[in-house]
């Protein structure tokens, strides 16, 4: 059996601890080192599991695995991931993929002349209810599509990088923007033309927060679709989960609507104090690890591009600008 | 108090069935130009059945017409009510522009009659409760709402929904409900940007106002909707979220494996679950504003501002750009 040989560099994004439970199931994969700045959450976890911790990811590129799943902070994501595509890796990059447009430019210059592979991790793209959806649309069930209305709500995000914007770029829009956009775009089999959006803080109890963690994102597609999502961090602890993704899907003969998270128990436990949703459909992380895999164990193009990670994070990105500026702005032109 | 009803389609049924239950309160006579549709109310309520308003005024004297006719007859009709000094309750929109629905309100002022209009979401108690309950949170009430409202196309049953100029289409006759709903909850509205699309049996609209304590609405109405009517909404505050879907709300079902018959189908209203229903409290609490002269939960000036920002919702529709109104030109 070929074995893919993988590290992992950095774990300040909390999915990385997602992404590992994924790669340690599979029998196909070796999990070779994981390389993290901080080896206060991951140092006893790699040494746990026999996986060589390094402190520089550097000593980590040197060795000869073939490919690199970078959970870094936002704004590390691309000086890693050409580090990675000029030490002949294969890349799998936490979503935004970049926090410009030069930026990601050069992430997928710099894999291409290396001849290595770039994923983004945009794991929505691998919800069994997304795909039921996508082959409804395929099969013309709803006609041609009109309009979208999606939500990608969560809760504040723990690590507190989040809320520094040399680090993260930007707050909700730009985290829980590129999730439902990339599902908009892959949907709409075209491009973002034009952005009106708005940030803000809301939800901040304290009211010391600074970063957005609020904010509204219309989008207009160049063949005329129209599509609006709120990214909101709006969950409060007595929610019952995380959050969602859900996107209705509004077509001339039909209309799709997907709730991805709702095949749930809701549960009703005394300890807790409060009620809660416990998911029970399939692990779309692990769907994406292995789609990641199959296609470097297979040589095949991996299902998610960088391309399609920069389609995403621009509208974001833009959508600040619109924000700022109080007006739409045109896009990809 | 004596009360008729001018228009006995759909709304005009649920307005003279609700009078014809209310204690204190005489239907006195319905009236339709298709005459099977009043004498067929008539019968029903017992009331007098007209064929013309004026006749209906002149006969059966009310203090106090419903008008449940198509939006583009609102005016004329009030108008004309106001000159017999008769109290008006007029179904939402309350007109197709916003100068025709100041001018009737101005109208009914110099006639020195009372002008009420059937914004009903105000009256539902789901709604009623989330609107104390963000006036509770007072100034930490900004934050982000969702609310949709879809049905199948009212034009299927009554034609005439289906012409623009006569209905106003899904943000003017639907999503008005919503709309007014927003700016009784969060006050006044400055920004609207909005996309609507009529295209086959559809009409599809999803417009984000945004209001001035912060908050920002994103609303969808939708004619042609594929399923039940439904109705949901979702604030979320930083100080808690309050989410409402009406396919989670329902209390009793009843299902028949013979019920195909389509009862006289009009526009699809929630079924009710509750002793008085909110057209019944909605159409008892304007009676009652009338016996007492107090101000209504919702008037006639907050059915024209609704109409201000769903007509703005369209031209931000039309030109793809954020629409703003005037505070001053909002409030007149």
């Amino acid at each position: 059996m070929k074995r893919l040989k993988l590290g992992m560099i950095s774990f300040a994004h909390s999915h990385a601890f997602d992404y590992l439970d994924a790669l340690l199931k599979m029998k196909d994969v070796e999990v070779a080192g994981i390389a993290d700045e901080d080896p206060t959450r991951t140092r006893e976890l790699a040494e746990s599991h026999s996986v060589v911790y390094y402190g520089d990811y550097r000593e980590l590129l040197a060795t000869n695995i073939d490919a690199i799943v970078i959970c870094s902070e936002n704004a590390r994501h691309a000086e890693i991931t050409v580090a990675s595509a000029k030490a002949g890796k294969h890349v799998l990059c936490e979503k935004p993929l970049g926090l410009s447009a030069e930026e990601m430019e050069g992430m997928i210059a710099a894999c291409r002349e290396a001849g290595v592979q770039l994923m983004t991790a945009f794991p929505c793209r691998f919800l069994t209810p997304v795909i039921r959806a996508k082959e409804a649309l395929e099969r013309g069930e709803i006609g041609d599509i009109i309009a979208f209305k999606g939500t990608n709500r969560g809760s504040f995000p723990d690590p507190a990088w989040f809320s520094d914007p040399a680090l993260a770029g930007g707050g909700a829009v730009l985290d829980h923007t590129v999730h439902v956009m990339d599902l908009m775009n892959w949907f709409s089999g075209s491009k973002v033309s034009e952005v009106y959006a708005y940030a803000e803080t809301l939800f901040d109890p304290e009211g010391t927060r600074t970063i957005d963690d609020a904010g509204m994102v219309h989008v207009t597609f160049q063949n005329g679709i129209f599509g609006v999502l709120d990214p909101s961090w709006s969950r409060n602890p007595s929610f019952p989960t995380w959050g969602d993704v859900t996107l209705d899907v509004i077509g001339t003969k039909g209309v799709i609507s997907i709730d991805a998270f709702n095949q749930k128990n809701s549960v009703y436990a005394r300890g807790a104090g409060k009620g809660s949703w416990s998911f029970w459909g399939d692990d779309m992380n692990v769907l994406m690890i292995r789609a990641f895999v199959n296609a470097l164990l297979e040589g095949r193009e991996v299902p998610i591009t960088g391309e399609d990670g920069m389609k995403s994070a621009l509208v974001a990105l833009e959508a600040y600008r619109s924000a700022e500026e109080g007006k739409p702005v045109r896009v990809f032109v | 108090m004596k009360v008729a009803v001018i228009g006995c389609g759909g709304m005009g049924t649920i307005h003279a069935d609700r009078y014809a239950s209310m204690p204190g309160i005489t239907l006195t006579g319905v009236c339709d130009i298709d005459v099977q549709a009043a004498e067929k109310l008539a019968e029903k309520t017992g009331a007098t059945h007209f064929s013309s308003m004026e006749d209906l005024i002149r006969e059966a004297r009310p203090d106090v017409v419903s008008i449940a006719v198509p939006t583009y007859m609102h005016v004329p009709l009030i108008k004309q009510a106001a000159e017999e000094k008769v109290h008006i309750i007029c179904e939402k929109p309350i007109a197709l522009s916003p100068a025709e629905a100041a001018e009737a309100i101005d109208f009914c002022e110099s006639r020195g009659v009372r002008l009420f209009v059937g914004q009903v979401v105000r009256f539902f108690p789901q709604y009623q409760q989330l609107a104390e309950q963000i006036q509770h949170a007072g100034s930490s009430s900004a934050g982000i709402y969702h609310a949709s409202r879809a049905g199948s196309h009212p034009g299927l049953v009554r034609d005439w929904y289906h012409d623009r100029q006569k209905s106003g289409g899904v943000i003017v006759d639907l999503m008005i409900h919503d709309i007014d709903y927003v700016l009784g909850a969060f006050g006044e509205i400055e920004e609207v940007f909005a996309f609507h699309r009529v295209q086959g049996g559809i009409d599809y609209a999803s417009a984000t106002f945004r209001c001035t304590n912060g908050t920002i609405a994103q609303l969808e109405g939708f004619w042609g909707y594929p399923g039940p009517f439904t109705t949901t909404f979702e604030f979320a505050g930083k100080d808690g979220i309050i989410r409402y879907d009406s396919n989670d709300a329902q209390s009793v079902r009843v299902r028949r494996t013979a019920d195909l018959e389509q009862d006289g189908g009009f526009v699809e209203t929630p079924q009710s679950e509750l002793v008085h229903d909110p057209y019944y409290r909605e159409l008892f609490h304007f009676l009652e504003c009338i016996r007492s002269g107090m101000e209504p939960a919702v008037t006639a000036a907050d059915a024209l501002n609704a109409l201000k920002w769903a007509c703005a919702a369209e031209e931000s529709a039309q030109s793809g750009l954020p629409v703003r109104l005037e505070k001053e030109a909002a409030k007149s």
